[in-house]
């Protein structure tokens, strides 16, 4: 049978056995076409793509689909904010420093604890140095004024790289056998989960000021990044435990029977267990934490929805929004589509045991 | 010769509570080096519980218990002493499934008896020969049959140097056509002159291999005897029911 005519038989069999099944077919299929008809006239054919201002949408005979001269006009403030216009390529090149460290440190050859350490060491120095400046006659940015791309990136990897570790520590600590730290840790976890990350946010950037004393301080904005990290890792220690619980009892006796202590145990034996047990939900942390990201605009950050809200907050510009979203939505699908792949890449590699 | 020095393995009195239930009830056995034991009993009879209380993946609450020595008590040199003495193999394997059947086998000499990796991966292979698996090295336990997986067990088990090793029900996961080659890759162990406790169902393994047989029910050690006694003329009426259970078919 030829590859054509097995193909034609599958459809029929996935999409047209009944009269019913046919309908339902022929009914979702002209509304996916429909749909698609409008989104592509509306973003492609109708669309404006040149001009330096928002005049040749508005004029006569303007087309009538998206105005993605907004984009091209603004494409600045939307990627760095409120960054010095002048200085922009050291935010460009701030948040390059950190993709490459996330994507390095993604990458299998690099895990070891020396390499990591050294590549996140190197990747955040870069970046702060970049962004607030201060030295090799770069002038000083500081952290109020960091916006757009560089600033969601730098958040995301900070409470990650903050986070993970943080979330291991929590996770044993709420399995320990010592009702005396492990009670306290659940408690803890349980009343993190409980609040909403934003009260946690604001509670790390308005109200610690008041209890603690200035010099322990730091930046409004690494106060948020630790409050984050905390709640982050609340919850990925409960992703972890039941990794730990997915992990049969006769690992660890084995490993005890051979007379490894207990961290060759955790780190040998288990730990690599215990994360593949719980990649999926783990990827699902992440990809959740890159979108809450957003919500430091409301502790006064431009993280970079903030940011293109922004291009469209003038009068010149304010019908623009749907573009802008559009663009900053590819921004954000292109980064969590990215870790999807990663996970299902990873889920492959891990699955060495059932080959 | 002193019989301390001579026993391998010496329990005293020793009792072991889950709660208020009494698991192991003055349980008194001494191994000498180089023999052979089989446990035998009714399932929750508290044999595996014995054995696992021997390398302390069980706490017993009650008595003494010395191995090659050793007294296992509370003390964390003596505990990784005794259990890099004591090899276990589980019924259900315990490989672990991230590694390769290689790395199984020298992560424990290697981590605890510090050795090198081109030394461990030697004796390794030494022990993979003698399981029979040299050719399955770089794979992973989850692409063995579970025959082979409990040899590589063994082999693992084995590349530590072990002066004792504990069975636990090694053949009762396995589907019946693999059991023999399990047995006897057992054999040849005993014949090294290797001490070994076994608790297993293979009553045809204890007739064969055994110094004495051990007969557990209850938590207790109800008789214990040389092999051909054991089977030919037990005493005890609960032995008595158990063999006629386990061999009558």
């Amino acid at each position: 049978m030829s590859k054509e005519i097995r193909f034609g038989k599958k459809i029929k069999r996935e999409f047209f056995a009944t009269p019913m099944s046919s309908f339902v077919t022929i009914l979702f299929a002209s509304l996916l076409l429909y749909i698609l008809y409008f989104v592509l006239n509306w973003g492609v054919f109708n669309a404006t793509w040149g001009g330096d201002s928002a005049d040749i949408c508005r004029q006569e005979g303007a087309k009538s689909g998206a105005c993605w001269t907004v984009v091209k006009v603004r494409w600045r403030l939307i990627l760095f904010g409120l960054y010095p216009y002048e200085e922009q390529w050291r935010s460009a090149l701030a948040c390059l420093a950190i993709l490459i460290t996330v994507v390095l440190s993604c990458l299998p050859s690099f895990w070891s604890g020396k390499k990591l350490a050294i590549t996140w060491g190197v990747g955040f120095a870069t970046f702060y140095v970049l962004m607030k400046g201060g030295v090799f006659g770069l002038p000083v940015v500081v952290e109020r004024d960091w916006g757009g791309l560089s600033l969601t990136v730098f958040i995301f990897s900070s409470v990650a790289m903050i986070g993970m570790p943080l979330s291991i520590i929590f996770a044993l600590m709420r399995r320990s056998k010592l009702p005396l730290i492990s009670k306290p840790m659940a408690l803890m976890i349980d009343v993190t989960r409980s609040l909403p990350l934003l009260s946690i946010m604001f509670t790390a950037a308005v109200v610690i000021p008041f209890v603690l004393p200035e010099w322990l301080l730091g930046d409004k904005l690494y106060r948020l990044i630790f409050g984050f990290s905390v709640f982050f890792a609340a919850y990925q220690a409960e992703i972890i435990r039941g990794g730990f619980q997915a992990v049969s009892p006769g690992q660890e006796e084995a490993a005890n029977a051979l007379g490894l202590n207990y961290w060759q145990t955790l780190w040998r034996v288990m730990l690599p267990q215990v994360f593949k047990a719980a990649l999926p939900p783990t990827i699902n942390q992440f990809v959740i934490t890159f979108k809450e990201t957003s919500l430091v605009v409301l502790i006064g950050f431009f993280e970079i929805l903030a940011s293109g809200a922004a291009a469209f907050g003038t009068a010149e510009w304010k019908f623009a929004y749907k573009e802008v979203y559009v663009f900053v939505g590819l921004i954000f699908f292109v980064f969590v589509f990215s870790l999807s792949r990663y996970g299902a890449y990873l889920e492959r590699r891990l699955n060495v045991d059932k080959a | 010769m002193n019989s301390s020095q001579d026993a391998a393995v010496e329990i005293i009195n020793m009792n072991k509570y889950y709660g208020a239930f009494h698991a192991l009830k003055d349980i008194n056995l001494t191994i000498r080096k180089g023999e052979k034991v089989v446990v035998c009993g009714p399932s929750g009879s508290g044999k595996s519980t014995m054995i696992r209380c021997i390398n302390r993946l069980e706490e017993h609450q009650d008595g003494t218990i010395n191995v090659m020595g050793t007294e296992l008590n509370d003390n964390l040199d003596n505990i990784d002493e005794i259990r890099r003495e004591a090899g276990m193999v589980f019924q259900h394997f315990n490989l672990f499934p991230h590694m390769t059947v290689l790395e199984n086998c020298v992560l424990a000499p290697m981590l605890v008896r510090k050795q090198s990796r081109a030394d461990t991966e030697k004796t390794a292979m030494e022990f993979l020969e003698k399981v029979k698996i040299p050719q399955q090295a770089e794979k992973y336990p989850g692409q063995l049959s579970g025959g082979q997986q409990q040899r590589v067990a063994i082999a693992r088990a084995l590349c530590m140097r072990p002066e004792i090793m504990l069975f636990d029900e090694p053949t009762s996961a396995l589907d019946p056509e693999m059991i023999s080659e399990v047995l006897d890759v057992m054999v040849s162990l005993a014949e090294d002159g290797m001490t070994m406790i076994c608790v297993t169902h293979e009553m045809g393994f204890a007739r064969k291999v055994a110094d004495r047989v051990i007969f557990m029910d209850n938590g207790e050690i109800v008789e214990e005897n040389e092999p051909n006694a054991f089977f030919d003329n037990p005493t005890n009426e609960r032995t008595k029911t158990f063999l006629s259970q386990v061999l009558g078919h």
